[in-house]
């Protein structure tokens, strides 16, 4: 199949090194300490941080640093068919775990000893980089709780179909059989926190795809401190600073 | 007696925006440094305040911090005043939930202890725990210590600490009448307990001297 036509387009009009469209809401969970929306073109992700709070399991308490704890999970109607089991599979649980990893390298977890940070995402519409979706979610939702990071962790996924670089690969192109490096970053510090890569490609090529991803995140990073800005502005707005 | 001074800019940072060099200001709350390259980042979203070294101490850099609008919600710190409400009275202690701390209320529940030994300063070993609370009381304490994993140790031995606001038997708020006991405003009776009492005498102590 034809993932990118003749004239340089691919399935859904975008060039090779095209973004989807980006979209993101914070404060949405009225009831968590962080919280934001994520949409990258068509997957929508929703994550809520709980914390610092006590830790609810004394037995994994640290006594030097937070407890970080991921939950990842598809909600049944995410996908085209509904999910039998959306939480709890092999998938989800490696992701989780991915998730957490990437956002505990970025929190500075010795500020808060004991405690006990609690993320959680849902993708509510998958199409092809949830991951990355939810770690940009997550991202966003800690710098909404008030948790002090490192630097944003941004994530963006690329991959390699009919000899191009494509960037932000969507469902249709993920299942394509190609290869989908996914990247996360520090991007101010300029430091990789994250990388998967399925499928498998040649060296020189994935350093092309990588970097790929990389201004991916780079460019997603500097819409999420737009949008941050934008939303310390309004909160000083309504404070009548 | 030095007054700090204290700048607010105009900048927004965000987490890993770079505030300065490490050999000419000093990372406050909402700062960090970076050991690798000696530079001082943002770690929260917020407004940049600067605030000059205290005169005198001998490290001249001025403090840069951030200004993050999420308030977390107050912990009780050894020294602090909390509000608690009595849960359980037992023989030796008293276990009360503390629900503000200073000012601010509490966002997470925390669990206080008043020992027999810490309701009173005066023959402490004589404290009949049941004379001095009922579960349901509101009291003043002072937190003593962090305590053990279940509990913060409190303590009501001062003249403005104690019993604040209590509910008698008839269900109406009743009135201190004394250091050991308080009025029922509806029936008249008295009922006792370690009470405030005395804070307005201490008031005019201090304003006789």
């Amino acid at each position: 199949m034809e993932y990118v036509s003749p004239e340089g387009l691919r399935i859904d009009g975008r060039r090779p090194m095209e973004m989807r469209k980006l979209q993101a809401e914070i404060g949405v969970v009225a009831k968590a300490d962080g919280s934001a929306v994520f949409e990258m073109g068509n997957t929508k992700v929703i994550a809520a941080v709980y914390g610092p709070r006590e830790v609810q399991n004394r037995s994994q308490q640290l006594s030097d640093q937070a407890l970080v704890r991921c939950e990842y999970s598809m909600a049944n109607f995410s996908t085209g068919d509904r999910m039998r089991k959306p939480k709890g599979d092999r998938r989800s649980t490696e992701i989780s775990l991915v998730i957490r990893q990437t956002m505990e390298a970025c929190i500075l977890t010795q500020l808060m000893p004991r405690s006990q940070i609690d993320i959680y995402v849902q993708v509510l519409q998958a199409d092809g980089g949830t991951r990355s979706a939810c770690i940009n979610a997550a991202t966003l939702a800690l710098a909404d709780a008030g948790i002090p990071m490192r630097d944003f962790v941004t994530s963006c996924s690329a991959g390699y179909l009919n000899s191009t670089p494509l960037l932000d690969l969507n469902y249709v192109e993920d299942s394509a059989g190609g290869p989908d490096v996914t990247v996360g970053i520090l991007p101010k510090l300029d430091k990789v926190t994250l990388l998967q890569m399925d499928a498998k490609l040649p060296l020189d090529i994935f350093e092309n795809v990588m970097q790929l991803a990389v201004e991916g995140c780079k460019a997603i990073a500097d819409y999420i401190r737009e949008v941050l800005s934008e939303n310390t502005k309004q909160l000083e707005y309504r404070r009548g600073l | 007696m030095g007054e700090t001074v204290v700048e607010e800019s105009e900048e927004l940072a965000t987490p890993g925006d770079v505030l300065g060099r490490a050999a000419e200001v000093k990372p406050g709350r909402g700062a960090y440094l970076a050991s690798h390259n000696n530079l001082v980042y943002a770690s929260l979203t917020g407004r940049v305040r600067t605030v000059a070294p205290p005169p005198g101490s001998p490290d001249k850099r001025p403090t840069v911090e951030v200004i993050g609008h999420k308030a977390h919600g107050a912990v009780p710190e050894p020294g602090s005043v909390v509000i608690a409400r009595v849960t359980k009275v037992l023989s030796r202690m008293a276990s009360a939930d503390i629900l503000c701390v200073g000012p601010k209320s509490v966002r997470e529940k925390f669990t206080g202890i008043i020992r027999q030994q810490d309701v009173r300063a005066t023959e402490i070993d004589k404290v009949d725990m049941h004379s001095s609370f009922l579960p349901g009381d509101i009291v003043r304490a002072i937190v003593l210590s962090l305590g053990d994993a279940r509990a913060y140790y409190l303590s009501t031995a001062k003249n403005e600490l104690g019993v604040v606001s209590a509910e008698s038997t008839a269900g109406a708020t009743m009135v201190p009448v004394s250091w050991t006991e308080m009025q029922c405003p509806l029936t008249g009776q008295n009922e006792k307990r370690k009470g405030r009492f005395a804070v307005g005498e201490a008031r005019v102590k201090v304003m006789a001297k």
